[in-house]
């Protein structure tokens, strides 16, 4: 496969294109008809997730950044468009491309109006979500990470519920607070860099080795850039534009918000915040400070959740807890517990993708998404149950399936740095059960009691093709995580080595051969 | 590299070359207009004759520009240097899109005396005149120019009480200020004995400033903020631009706050960079209230012309920022903004003019309602100068703010930053709504179509090519970028030497 790819120079181009194939698509898209539009998405995004997929064969699991290239572009202020992956961005690329297609092709029959804006903005979302997760020059990194904003924000407010225009403009200063102090901290950084070593440079790598110059702007630097990401993630308690925005936003829109924008959060973490500002980042008081918000997110989301009349705040809510689990394993110090984190955020973007699709799927016959509207109803649509049956027991963290794998290993992982913490940690999984398992009890058993339950139709085949890829990675990953574990195996260690939060930790054996 | 002598009356004339064709242009377009001054034809022909007074006098500029004219001596009343050249041309476009906007707006809202066309040509002078002056007494003159024409324009549309009401204020507000602003040139030659900057600023160096000089400085500075719309000395801005007819606000906010930033930034940086430690906490509080009182007030108005008027005292406030570091990166940032605020707020107001009638006071964000389904490329334009006021990346706007921030940064500096950035935040609360309205609420019932204008071809081509430049400089901001570098670096610059280093 390799081979196929080296010889049609695949690595100079594939993250251009992957760039520059969605931006183009908007055109027709705009300009044709109307009752083309979702075709041309469909398609552009399919062929945008092909040619991804290259990246998955093309990624050598032993190199740092890979398929580099780098094009002046504000050559006077050392601002070049500079782009390459990692083991840790490898998959992010992988699951914004690939719940893409999905994403739009479970729009078709949702989205009735504005057709053309609607798919157009989609395309935009996925040119902002690549190029976030491909920028390493941190000045494209800020403009590709507020770019993204926009489409979400006209998603949200124009094909939202009823309160869409609060959350959207709730969802829209949030970020924008946190990325624009961040905004401060990457110019504060550049130029004190800049003054220390004489070069002038936004680049990933310059700014990474010569990160020590800044001296005692370290502390203040890192809190501007925790606190963008951590509104971003969301990390309690600056969760609460998250459920507003979850419950408004259109089913694509809550998909690729939990499955791709919410890791941002945590991306940010792993490849700035933390690697720039290691001492600070495990400066005892930090540290514990975040791991106690981590655990609070994971059992104050479950406890939440288990709460929720509505099952959308609900799935949301577990997102809160979630992401815990992922930034616990960040600051867990060692190679499992990246791992993990790694593995959380890739099958958080899986199964709460396809529990947004669900849920959409079942709002779209009935047009409500209270649980108690429901009961039973997996009699009349046993396809439908069987799915969301699995996919909860996924999110669940049953063995077998994907979610387990990340779970496991960052509550293994962290055992070491931090046992209190995972200790408490782990009864969230037992919430997350709890919360699911009664939510699913309620919506697809109990008794069938509502005379409009009995007519509602099962799932057709344009949502089995969006479901079943969902379902058939939840399996995958949860028996054969091997593949993804190796790739991302060398970039986790990279991170712990550099951030070597407590010696020894990173002596830790790999585990990327470990199979549940 | 070419040396002019600006001693003789043949250097003086190269050197004013662009000054010279635009105050020609005025005299022209005033003796046609003695004789048509009736239709609305003779309106449209002044105005014409304007815009092709602008493009001239902006082409001399360029001649003047890319030949690298330089003093040979001392720059005598006016400066001869790249930043002088690039000011005269951000405020050339935004007279030249200011005439754009009026050419259907005079004849829509019955505003037909040509006049109008001679005065803005007149306005322009004194800006230019402002903004390059190298002398006390040419600043003063080039204010009054601009002010006494400016005051017409606003109270242009003499049917309107607030149009009258506009001149009226911002004529005893204006003259004021300029109180201030001579008196404070009155102190500084005492206690210099001169009235150029560069000499003035070589007496100072030499030793501690005397009482006479910081006095002058802090009514020079007085009567800047007044000018500038600085709060606290905003309060005339919002009634002002409020009541003018739309294409002067557009004028009014981005040439007349050009001059005036332009004045400032070479009057602060050449006359008293020994004073830096003096200037700096003032300029500095000044543009930390400003930010903080434009942008909280703006968030309460529901007009969307009082609220631009609003957010125009906002970024008064972040060109203060820019102002504050006194070094060259610093007036880079001050020309960059400029250009950056000014090609949003002209394409702002320009379609802003098209959404109602009647000086536009009263179009609030329920009139805008749907308007993305009615009126797409008029949304879409207007969506687009709200995010490059807010400073979102992509437009220039973020490009120009960006600038303000690093120039800033540099200088160890990291309050004024943040300030920047979290009222930013406060703006998005009052930009947002009305990409809101456009697109996120359903058209009212109601409709009142009557009510939007269109504005006819030129003032279409006016917005059409600044929300373009918008899009494009923010892409693509490098050749504005090293322009606007390259022009500040001409200028004398402090010597603050960073610790540390």
């Amino acid at each position: 496969m390799s081979a196929i790819l080296a010889s049609i120079g695949y690595s100079h181009w594939a993250l251009h294109v992957l760039i520059v194939l969605p931006l183009v698509g908007i055109i027709p898209i705009l300009v044709g008809p109307v009752a083309a539009a979702r075709r041309v998405a469909l398609f552009v995004t399919v062929v945008e997730f092909i040619v991804s997929m290259g990246l998955w064969w093309g990624f050598a699991p032993t190199a740092g950044m890979q398929f580099v290239s780098s094009t002046p572009w504000i050559p006077r202020l050392g601002v070049s468009y500079s782009v390459g992956i990692d083991g840790i961005s490898l998959f992010m690329v992988l699951l914004s491309t690939a719940l893409m297609p999905l994403a739009v092709l479970s729009s078709f029959t949702y989205i009735t109006k504005h057709e053309r804006a609607y798919y157009a903005f989609l395309l935009a979302q996925l040119v902002g979500m690549v190029g976030c997760f491909i920028a390493t020059d941190l000045f494209v990194f800020y403009v590709f990470f507020e770019v993204l904003l926009i489409p979400m924000y006209f998603l949200i407010g124009i094909w939202g519920g009823a309160n869409r225009l609060y959350a959207a403009i709730k969802f829209f200063i949030y970020t924008i607070f946190g990325s624009l102090l961040m905004l401060v901290a990457i110019l504060a950084m550049v130029w004190r860099i800049g003054a220390q070593t004489g070069t002038l440079s936004f680049s990933y790598e310059h700014l990474l080795t010569n990160a020590a110059q800044v001296g005692p702007l370290a502390p203040w630097l890192f809190a501007a850039f925790a606190l963008a990401f951590a509104i971003k993630v969301p990390i309690f308690p600056f969760h609460t534009w998250l459920p507003d925005a979850h419950v408004e936003a259109p089913t694509a829109g809550s998909v690729l918000l939990a499955g791709v924008l919410l890791k941002i959060g945590t991306y940010g973490f792993l490849r700035f915040a933390v690697p720039f500002f290691p001492q600070v980042a495990h400066d005892p008081f930090v540290s514990r400070l975040i791991v106690v918000l981590a655990v609070i997110g994971i059992i104050y989301g479950a406890l939440v959740a288990l709460v929720q009349p509505d099952f959308k705040k609900l799935v949301a809510y577990s997102s809160v807890s979630h992401l815990g689990f992922v930034m616990l394993g960040i600051w867990g110090g060692t190679v499992q517990s990246v791992q993990g984190s790694l593995m959380v955020m890739i099958s958080h973007g899986l199964s709460t993708g396809a529990l947004f699709f669900l849920i959409g799927m079942l709002y779209e016959r009935r047009h409500t998404r209270e649980i108690a509207a429901y009961g039973g109803i997996a009699r009349v649509i046993p396809v439908f149950g069987i799915i969301l049956t699995v996919v909860a027991l996924s999110s669940i963290g049953l063995p077998g399936l994907n979610g387990f794998v990340g779970e496991f290993l960052v509550l293994l992982g962290s055992f070491g740095n931090h046992p209190v913490a995972t200790i408490i940690a782990t009864t969230g999984v037992i919430f997350a059960a709890a919360y699911l398992l009664w939510a699913i009890q309620r919506v697809l058993f109990n008794r069938l009691d509502k005379p409009e339950n009995e007519r509602l139709t099962d799932l057709n085949p344009r949502e089995l093709i969006v479901l079943l890829p969902l379902v058939a990675g939840i399996v995958w990953l949860g028996l054969f995580p091997g593949p993804v574990l190796r790739r991302m195996e060398p970039a986790a260690r990279h991170f712990v080595e550099i951030t070597q939060p407590v010696p020894g930790s990173t002596g830790a054996a790999s585990v990327a051969e470990v199979r549940p | 590299m070419t040396l002019l002598d600006m001693t003789t009356p043949a250097g003086v004339t190269i050197a004013l070359l662009p000054e010279i064709v635009l105050s020609a242009s005025a005299v022209l377009v005033l003796l046609v207009i003695s004789w048509r001054h009736e239709t609305a034809a003779d309106s449209r022909l002044a105005g014409w004759l304007a815009l092709g007074g602008v493009v001239l006098s902006a082409i001399a500029q360029a001649w003047l520009w890319i030949s690298h004219v330089e003093a040979s001596g001392l720059e005598q009343m006016v400066a001869l240097d790249p930043f002088r050249f690039a000011g005269n041309l951000v405020i050339l476009v935004s007279a030249a899109a200011s005439i754009l906007l009026s050419l259907a707006y005079m004849e829509r809202e019955r505003m037909l005396a040509p006049e109008f066309y001679a005065l803005v040509l007149m306005a322009t002078v004194g800006m230019m005149f402002l903004a390059g002056a190298e002398d006390l007494i040419v600043v003063f003159l080039g204010l009054e120019v601009m002010s006494i024409a400016v005051y017409v324009l606003a109270g242009f549309n003499r049917r309107s009480i607030f149009s009258a009401e506009a001149a009226l204020k911002y004529f005893l507000i204006g003259a004021f200020a300029s109180g201030f602003l001579l008196y404070g040139i009155a102190l500084v030659f005492g206690a210099t004995g001169n009235t150029n900057l560069q000499l003035i600023g070589a007496q100072f160096a030499g030793g501690p400033m005397p009482l006479m000089g910081k006095l002058g400085l802090g009514l020079l500075l007085i009567g800047f903020a007044f000018k500038v719309a600085a709060v606290p000395f905003h309060m005339w801005a919002p009634d002002v631009y409020d009541g003018s007819p739309t294409p002067v606000t557009g004028l009014m906010a981005t040439g007349v706050k050009a001059a005036g930033f332009l004045a400032l930034t070479r009057v602060l940086m050449e006359a008293f960079p020994a004073a830096i430690s003096l200037w700096q906490p003032i300029v500095g509080v000044l543009a930390v209230v400003t930010m903080i009182v434009g942008n909280l007030v703006a968030l309460s108005q529901r007009s969307i012309k009082r609220m631009l008027a609003y957010s125009s005292v906002a970024h008064a406030g972040y060109l203060l920022v820019a102002v504050w570091p006194g070094t060259r990166l610093g007036a880079g940032s001050v020309l960059l903004y400029l250009l950056a605020y000014g090609l949003t707020t002209l394409a702002a107001f320009g379609i802003l003019a098209t959404l109602g009638h009647g000086g536009e006071r009263d179009v609030t964000n329920d009139d805008i309602a749907g308007l993305a389904t009615t009126r797409p490329w008029v949304a879409f334009g207007l969506t687009v100068c709200m995010l490059s006021l807010f400073g979102f990346p992509g437009t220039f706007g973020f490009i120009g703010k960006w600038y303000i921030l690093q120039a800033v940064i540099n200088q160890r500096q990291f309050i004024l930053p943040v300030v920047l950035v979290l009222t930013s935040v406060i703006s998005a609360g009052y930009y947002l709504p009305v990409i809101m309205a456009m697109y996120m609420k359903p058209a009212r019932a109601e409709t009142d179509e009557a009510g939007m204008r269109r504005l006819g071809r030129p003032a279409s081509f006016a917005v059409v090519l600044t929300v373009v430049a918008v899009v494009v400089f923010g892409l693509w901001p490098s050749p504005a970028f090293n322009s606007a570098v390259d022009s500040a670096a001409t200028l004398t610059e402090t010597t603050t030497p960073l610790a540390g280093q």
